[in-house]
């Protein structure tokens, strides 16, 4: 199959879906690549780089949809884009065909698959596929960048010959894979970071990214599950979002960078940081809103725009925070296709087999055959985020002193056991055997004493040449044939000779092998 | 050479083959322990060779020699790939000969007694140093001399079919999988009270064709005893063998009255055992159900798996290496059906000249023989102080970054303590899962010799690095810098 990626139409997108690495690996599925002149640039990847891996030029954007039998890209198709669609072909890019259900009719009727990039199920399997986090870990980190290039001061504190600079003090809010790229990257930079997020069960990760985890004195039981909602935060009830807000208002005069992350699927991004609390921030304060494209989560955001209140708090409010650093997100962006279409042609022979059946390529499939096919039926393997374990109750020293006097005990009790029937057999064989018997067994029972005693003692690595070893020595049964080979009987010369020979084959070869083992040995 | 000295000798003998045992506890003083073992050998060989009652004492010579040399020989050739069924063989030799001293005991007591009754004088008599001893048993010494007698052989001829099984099974000769005849171990319980009863009629005086039989019967039980357990469980099997060899010579001991073959069966017989005990606990199981086969009880479905096997190529594991600070590598028995320790060697040595610490973790029931991966290893000159055991390296893995998984499988199965339904429930496992970042070859997907699903390669950390192990560690080699 030709897969083809065309330039980006939508102003000031300068992602592309395809990279010359990318295209190499596409090509080791089998498929042919094709790319519209200068879409990489943009990005940082001239024609030239994708040519070297052999992947063919065309002029323009309708020649490439003629040419290729998969289209990829970014953005959802303009309408131009979609009426050089054509039956039979596939269209992979983000779509969010919530918002976009006219276009997916659209589509639909020209009889082309498409597989929406943000519909990829939220499951282990395909997190390789899964571009919004792909893109969301870019925003998160971008984000930070955007807000220390409009803050005045250090991140880190430091104490210097001039004077001492207080450290920054940052609030992430809403701990998604956004949030937590953002946490990592101020941690990184220096600043003391806070992070909040409705699902107290991502305070271990926000903690171990090493911010601190701000909890509201609620109680547990009432939250929703995140885990019934694929993983992400569900709407919260007025009582809680009430106390968020009181929460946020006692922290803002302190705060000098905020960064807002919270969004819930298909809804319109929650106020969650009011006009009031911008007021009450210091100036040069910044906030940067990652929900800006719904409507943001500040109340005073102004989408794709950068602002300064009157009171000097700059509000970032852009939306293209991933086409920013394009380099990178194309890097990724195009991985996350590559991944899709390994999973699409499970035969790595260049044939594409869009198998309705599979979980993850059912998701994101929303027009197939003629048909809109959004929403897709629940995943038949329900996703992710492990439930709150019970925690195991700690013991406290008196208990583990009680459990092990009373391990001690029962350990005497077993002993004594042992010992008490070890010595009514020995009086019982005692009874009837003859002494000459009886000095034998004596010998016997003290050599498998030492025996247990001594083999305890054997390193374990040792093992193997202790069973060689004891090979060896039990060749000592050799006595027993050369007591008897003197006999005037020649069956019984015969075996004692035979006996001797294979005993001394135990004797040597044992010896000779352990030897050669230890001598392998050695100390670093 | 008086019988004093003889003793004298057997005395030294003894405390130099437990000082040879008891010198294994660490690699430095196991160097010199062996030649403690060696001596006391000489010493009680060449005390008995010149002690009073031993004949053809040139015909003796010629078959230590005969012997020495196959042993020397054998010895010398052996791989330590290997090492699994060369003492099964050692075994075998063990069991054989005990099974011979055994019938010899009862040629010589039949032709004592038959003299005895003839009426010829002892002095008259011919005898040998043992003969002698015969002369003076007395009825109820002579009964527990016949118990004796049955004894070893039947342990010898147990160990000896044994022994020959499990080394055709470890050098792949005979199929690894575990067989039975129909009937099973009824068959095997059959054979048992049959050799008992030929056992009560040699008593009573059934003469020596009862213990050729019992040599048959034993001998089938130990072939089908065998070839019922599995090729995981050879670690078990090859340690009871083990055992037995040594109880079998302490039972011809109490044969021929000789102290120092008493000890010496008594201590191998003990290692034996504890080995057997250290390969049991080290998989949960029951010694009893090992050697009747198959798994232990499993109550209730196994947990079914999520998520696919993850596949890497050799530059991606490279990469990992490269950045890690701290490796643990864990082998098993594909290391060795692959030859691949000398390629792991070659890995531990260009990462530890990087500066990383590499480590390795050895499960007791990795490989076909207790210790066997340790041999391997240091055969491949990895240096013994980096060849962790599978306690002293658990708490570690939380702060490593890569573990890399060399051919082995149930040993790092998290399901033993996750899913108490598995077949392997309960069973201590090196937790290498709680790495940053797992690798693992293997040959292909698929389960082990057990059988067991390993949810390990389903984890989200995990990549499965496929291929031939030792073609696999030679593509990745030059990649690490």
């Amino acid at each position: 199959m030709k897969i083809g990626t065309p330039k980006e139409t939508f102003a000031g997108e300068s992602r592309v879906a395809m990279t010359p690495d990318s295209a190499r690996l596409l090509q080791k599925l089998g498929h042919e690549c094709v790319l519209e002149t200068g879409a990489g640039k943009a990005a940082g990847f001239s024609d030239v780089a994708y040519k070297d891996v052999g992947v063919e030029i065309v002029k323009t954007g309708a020649a490439l949809f003629k040419a290729s039998d998969v289209v990829a890209k970014v953005r959802p198709p303009t309408d131009t884009e979609v009426k050089r669609l054509r039956k039979g072909q596939t269209l992979i890019s983000f779509f969010y065909p919530g918002a976009n259900e006219e276009l997916m009719g659209k589509v639909a009727d020209k009889g082309a698959t498409v597989i929406a990039m943000d519909m990829v199920p939220r499951i282990s399997r395909a997190q390789k596929m899964d571009a919004l986090s792909s893109m969301a870990n870019i925003a998160g980190y971008r984000a930070v960048i955007e807000a220390g290039n409009n803050f005045g001061r250090f991140f880190t504190g430091q104490v210097t010959a001039a004077g001492k600079v207080p450290p920054a003090k940052v609030l992430v809010v809403g701990a998604g894979v956004a949030g937590l790229a953002a946490i990592g990257t101020a941690t990184s930079l220096g600043a003391i970071t806070y992070a909040f997020d409705v699902r107290p069960e991502v305070a271990e990760q926000v903690e171990s990214m090493g911010a601190e985890f701000v909890y509201l004195e609620f109680d547990a039981s009432e939250l929703p599950d995140g885990a019934d909602t694929g993983g992400y935060a569900a709407p919260s009830t007025p009582e809680f979002q009430a106390k968020q807000l009181a929460k946020f208002r006692e922290l803002a005069p302190d705060i000098d960078i905020v960064i807002t992350t919270a969004l819930i699927p298909n809804r319109a991004a929650p106020i969650l940081w009011t006009k009031d609390m911008v007021e009450a921030m210091k100036p040069g304060s910044v906030i940067v809103d990652l929900a800006a494209e719904r409507g943001g989560n500040c109340e005073l955001t102004v989408m794709d725009e950068k602002i300064v209140t009157d009171n000097g708090v700059t509000i970032v409010g852009y939306t293209d925070f991933p086409s920013r650093m394009a380099t990178q997100s194309s890097t990724l962006y195009s991985n996350n296709i590559r991944h899709m279409m390994d999973d699409l042609t499970p035969e790595n022979d260049g044939v594409i087999n869009h198998d309705m059946e599979d979980d993850v390529i059912r998701g994101a499939t929303i027009a197939h055959a003629k048909e809109v096919t959004f929403p897709p039926p629940p995943p038949k393997i329900q996703a992710i985020a492990a439930k709150p374990q019970a925690k195991v109750k700690e013991k406290t020293p008196e208990e583990i002193l009680a459990e092990e006097t009373a391990a001690f005990k029962a350990a005497t009790v077993s002993q004594v056991k042992i010992l008490v029937v070890g010595a009514v057999v020995m009086f019982a064989i005692g009874a009837y055997a003859p002494a000459s018997f009886m000095q034998h067994f004596v010998v016997f029972v003290l050599s498998c004493f030492i025996g247990f005693q001594v083999i305890w003692n054997v390193s374990h690595a040792l093992h193997t040449p202790l069973m060689a070893v004891t090979n060896a020595i039990s060749g000592i049964i050799i006595i027993g044939a050369l007591l008897q080979v003197g006999s005037g009987n020649w069956l019984v010369i015969i075996l004692s000779a035979i006996s001797i020979f294979i005993a001394s084959i135990n004797i040597v070869g044992g010896f000779m092998v352990t030897r050669r083992m230890l001598a392998m040995f050695q100390k670093s | 050479m008086g019988i004093g000295m003889t003793f004298a000798a057997y005395v030294a003998a003894s405390v130099l083959f437990i000082l040879s045992l008891g010198g294994l506890s660490n690699q430095e003083s196991a160097k010199r322990a062996i030649w403690y073992g060696i001596v006391g050998m000489a010493i009680a060989v060449v005390a008995t060779w010149f002690a009073d009652g031993v004949g053809n004492r040139v015909l003796i010579l010629l078959c230590i020699a005969a012997g020495a040399y196959a042993g020397h020989y054998i010895a010398g050739r052996v791989q330590m790939t290997e090492m699994p069924q060369l003492v099964a063989a050692l075994h075998s030799f063990v069991g054989l000969a005990a099974v011979f001293i055994g019938l010899n005991a009862d040629l010589m007591l039949s032709a004592v007694t038959a003299m005895k009754e003839a009426g010829i004088a002892m002095g008259d008599a011919e005898l040998t140093g043992y003969g002698k001893a015969l002369w003076h048993k007395d009825a109820v010494e002579i009964s527990i001399l016949k118990v004796e007698v049955f004894l070893g052989i039947f342990i010898g001829a147990i160990t000896f079919t044994g022994s020959v099984i499990a080394f055709g099974k470890l050098s792949g000769k005979v199929d690894g999988n575990s067989k039975q005849l129909p009937g099973g171990h009824m068959l095997n319980a059959a054979g048992l009270a049959v050799c008992l009863l030929l056992g009560l009629m040699y008593l009573g005086g059934s003469g020596l064709w009862t213990m050729v039989l019992v040599v048959l019967v034993a001998g089938f039980i130990g072939w089908h005893l065998i070839m019922g357990i599995g090729g995981a469980d050879m670690p078990v099997v090859v340690s009871m063998l083990n055992s037995y060899s040594g109880w079998a010579a302490a039972a011809i001991g109490f044969t021929l009255g000789n102290d120092l073959l008493i000890v010496t069966g008594a201590l191998v017989g003990s290692s034996g055992a504890i080995l057997s005990y250290i390969m049991c606990k080290a998989m949960n199981r029951k010694f009893v159900s090992v050697i009747l086969g198959g798994f232990g009880g499993s109550n209730g479905p196994q947990m079914e798996v999520e998520g696919e096997q993850v596949a890497i190529e050799a530059d991606g594991v490279a990469a990992a290496l490269n950045d890690a600070d701290s490796v643990v590598i864990i082998p098993g028995y594909g290391m060795a059906v692959a030859q691949a320790q000398q390629a792991v060697s070659e890995l531990t040595r260009k990462l530890r000249a990087n500066g990383k610490t590499v480590r390795f973790a050895i499960h007791p029931v990795a490989g076909r023989l207790p210790g066997h991966m340790n041999v391997l290893l240091a055969e491949a000159k990895v240096p013994y102080d980096i060849v962790l055991e599978m306690d002293e390296i658990n708490d570690d893995f939380p702060e490593t970054d890569v573990a890399i998984v060399i051919g082995s499988n149930d040993i790092v199965n998290p399901a033993a303590q996750d899913d108490p339904n598995s077949p392997i429930a309960g069973m201590p496992v090196l937790e290498c899962w709680k790495s940053k970042q797992v690798f693992v070859s293997k040959r292909g997907q698929g389960t082990g010799y057990s059988g067991i699903e390993n949810p390990l390669f389903f984890k989200e950390n995990t990549r499965m690095f496929y291929g031939d192990a030792k073609a696999s560690l030679d593509k990745l080699i030059p990649m690490i810098d």
